[in-house]
């Protein structure tokens, strides 16, 4: 069994979700499909920040004051943004991204770099990988994205822009020169509002006066800058997926009208900031491998209480048992304890990818995260977390 | 009290017993080794609450006695003393004299009464092991064991009685650890020894003929070796279903030197991802393929004659745990049982059950 050697040349797709936060509205309320929504600021000052095509055909774009979205498109849907929700679509479509490839560098909840270089002997071709990547974000979100192929990410993303929407683009090194010379030389990642005024000045307005430029000239203009520039402007980028850390930590807090004085209630509150924090843990498909407490006494005398957990787990009770032997050793060295705010949080680590040979002899919580999606956060809890309050 | 010896006399049972001395204590007289004269004998002993040391040395001259002294920093002045000093201590009211040459010290002491000896309880099982025998099994296992697991009863090494013999089991969860010393028996009593325990006695123990007894009560055991003791608390709780996750049916066998093995594992190693330590392995005919990449798509394939049949299927591995198993493992060759590319493999010598280890796979 021979191994063909990876390709020099990486692979590098750039994915963008088309009109991310109207599509998941769309999506979610199937009576809002095929009619122009906007999401954005609905306030007096707010601004759009996403309109669906159809919303686009009107000339309503991310940016646009809202009051004037109005102006152009009086029928649209208005809605105010739900980035919970959005978080949670955008948690299942990198899980997609990551079963392609580990390397993946997130821009924002909807687009991100993946290098996929590594995967093609297991996965096929870019293209092939694209293709699929697509299908199963629509299968698993039911929503549409544009992914650009390219040996680098300059020409990946320049190639989602030029396949949007609901489409794949796959830019050559050899169509790259061409394509990019048309373009101003602004929408090269190097070149900000100074540098492009001042290449302005010289008469290089478009990427192909960059190409054709004479070496002497930019050095003059941009100094050290003029050599990555220029490879910049042929199409070459050395820059690598930065794989980044997503959130770090997920939790739950609670502020009391009255101060909590018993140790008993305390115990409650904490199992149910504990559920509560779980349930997020859980959609996040990470592990917590440290359990902090936060614990403010009345007036504003805040503490951290913190522990390891090996290993990371996501189970309620193991959690709960952790920070509940945290709170108990507060608040036995207190001397009169007593809790304004009360906080538990994890901190998160990768799911592992080893299983656990006694997984089998521990029971799952998986099932109380979807009766709680179905009934609520209060369809089911621990009776723990039903004692008084005070 | 008041006795005097040779300074590497005394070195030797207070380098037995100086492991347990933590650097912060919960109570003072934990920093201080426990100084008994008896009989011509000086026994030392230190404790940490949960494990308990004791060594000890023929004096040249003393005046029977007890007191405790400030273990480290008497571990460290007669460390540092010349070849061949002779070392008098004495106690002087509530101070220790330490003399030696032309070095005099005093240190601070604490009367022997403050010092927390543990009260094992009627013992309940005797177990005679030979010295070596007790040392194999523990250092085939103890790698395995957890540290700070929230499963509290996986911090440490699960001892079984097994007919006249002995089995030790440990595991973190990933990989199981199983030896067994003359266990052709019925199961018997299970205790878990904690994790501290276990280092310490693996320490104790040399590879010097003779028996070691093992005493446990309820909720303790007691070592005897020639010259000093150990005793642990046990961990209260249950070890888990250890027997129910060693595969049963891994009905591909690998049959495999172990040198030409570790040698690929170290080397592929050096090219895997340093947080997973995965490598892969595939099975060829008559090959068994070892290869790992890292972030940087660095990469590195091993191939390595075997006696086994080729399979579709590939299978991750922590590189480090699939080491940690063959170095338990003295003979020549080994088996490797494998089922297929999600289940746990269990490695194994060729003819025999009594060093056993599970390791899970990692996903690819």
């Amino acid at each position: 069994m021979a191994v063909s050697p990876p390709s020099a040349e990486r692979a590098i797709l750039h994915v963008d979700m088309d009109a991310f936060y109207a599509a998941v509205e769309q999506h979610d309320n199937p009576a809002l499909r095929g009619r122009p929504v906007i999401v954005g600021g609905t306030g007096r000052r707010g601004v759009v920040a996403t309109a669906s095509y159809e919303a686009r055909a009107f000339g309503v774009g991310s940016a646009l004051p809202t009051a004037i979205a109005r102006q152009r498109c009086p029928d649209g849907v208005y809605l105010a943004p739900r980035m919970a929700r959005y978080a949670q679509v955008s948690a299942q479509i990198f899980e997609v991204f990551r079963s392609f490839t580990p390397q993946v560098e997130g821009l924002s909840l909807d687009e991100a770099f993946l290098d996929v270089s590594a995967s093609r002997r297991l996965l096929g071709t870019p293209m092939a990988m694209a293709a699929a990547l697509k299908e199963q974000i629509r299968h698993r979100t039911g929503l549409a994205c544009t992914v650009g192929v390219a040996a680098n990410k300059l020409l990946a993303k320049l190639a989602s822009g030029l396949g949007k929407p609901d489409g794949i683009m796959q830019i050559s090194p050899e169509e790259a020169v061409e394509l990019l010379a048309g373009l101003p030389v602004d929408k090269l990642w190097m070149v900000g509002e100074k540098t492009a005024t001042r290449l302005q000045t010289a008469g290089i307005h478009r990427i192909g006066d960059l190409q054709r430029a004479v070496p002497a000239l930019l050095s003059r203009i941009l100094g050290n800058r003029a050599e990555p520039l220029r490879r910049l402007a042929m199409g070459i980028d050395e820059r690598p997926v930065v794989v980044n850390r997503e959130e770090k930590s997920i939790g739950a807090e609670e502020t009391f009208d009255r101060d909590i004085d018993s140790l008993d209630a305390a115990l409650a509150m904490l199992m149910r900031l504990t559920e509560r924090a779980v349930v997020r843990l859980r959609d996040s498909n990470h592990l917590a491998a440290v359990v902090q407490l936060k614990l403010r006494q009345p007036p504003f005398v805040t503490h951290t209480r913190q522990r390891q957990m090996r290993p990371p787990s996501a189970e309620t009770g193991t959690l709960y048992a952790c920070g509940r032997e945290l709170l108990e050793q507060w608040w036995q060295a207190q001397n009169e304890p007593a809790l304004r705010l009360l906080g538990v949080s994890f901190e998160l680590t990768e799911g592992q990818p080893q299983d656990d040979l006694f997984s089998a002899q521990r029971k799952p919580s998986g099932v109380e995260d979807q009766i709680r999606a179905r009934f609520g956060d209060r369809g089911l809890v621990r009776a723990r977390g039903l004692a008084k309050d005070s | 009290m008041r006795f005097s010896m040779q300074r590497e006399v005394l070195l030797k049972p207070l380098q037995q017993v100086i492991g347990v001395v933590e650097r912060r204590q919960t109570l003072p007289v934990l920093a201080n080794v426990l100084v008994q004269l008896n009989d011509g004998r000086v026994s030392l002993t230190t404790s940490d609450l949960e494990v308990e040391l004791a060594g000890s040395a023929e004096v040249e001259m003393g005046e029977a006695g007890e007191i405790t002294i400030p273990a480290r920093k008497l571990f460290d002045i007669v460390k540092a003393l010349p070849d061949g000093a002779k070392v008098e201590l004495s106690l002087n009211g509530e101070r220790v004299q330490l003399k030696a040459g032309r070095s005099r010290y005093t240190l601070a002491a604490l009367p022997a009464t403050e010092f927390p000896q543990s009260e094992i309880g009627e013992v309940v099982e005797r177990v005679k092991v030979p010295q070596a025998e007790l040392k194999a099994l523990i250092e085939r296992t103890g790698f395995a064991m957890a540290v700070q697991d929230v499963r509290f009863y996986l911090n440490g090494l699960l001892l079984e009685r097994r007919g006249e013999g002995l089995r030790a089991v440990a595991t973190d969860g990933h990989r199981l650890a199983l030896a067994d010393w003359n266990a052709d028996g019925e199961p018997g009593r299970q205790v878990i020894v904690p994790r501290k325990g276990v280092l310490e006695l693996q320490r104790l123990l040399g590879s010097a003929e003779g028996e070691v007894e093992l005493a446990f009560s309820r909720n303790h055991v007691q070592v005897h070796l020639d010259d000093g003791m150990l005793v642990s608390k046990l961990i209260d709780g249950r070890f888990p279903d250890y027997e129910a996750v060693i595969p049963a049916v891994a009905d591909v066998p690998v049959i495999i030197d172990r040198d030409e093995l570790r040698a690929a594992l170290q080397r592929a190693a050096i090219l895997s991802n340093e947080k997973y330590r995965g490598i892969r392995v595939e099975l060829a005919a008559e090959t068994l393929r070892i290869s790992a990449h890292n972030p940087e798509q660095e990469e590195a394939v091993e191939e390595v004659p075997a006696e086994c049949a080729a399979q579709e299927w590939a299978i991750g591995f922590n590189v480090n745990y699939v080491l940690d198993a063959l170095a338990a493992i003295s003979t020549e060759q080994v088996v490797l049982r494998l089922r297929d590319g999600n289940s746990s493999m269990l490695v194994e010598a060729p003819e025999s059950k009594a060093i056993r280890h599970v390791v899970m796979p990692l996903r690819l």
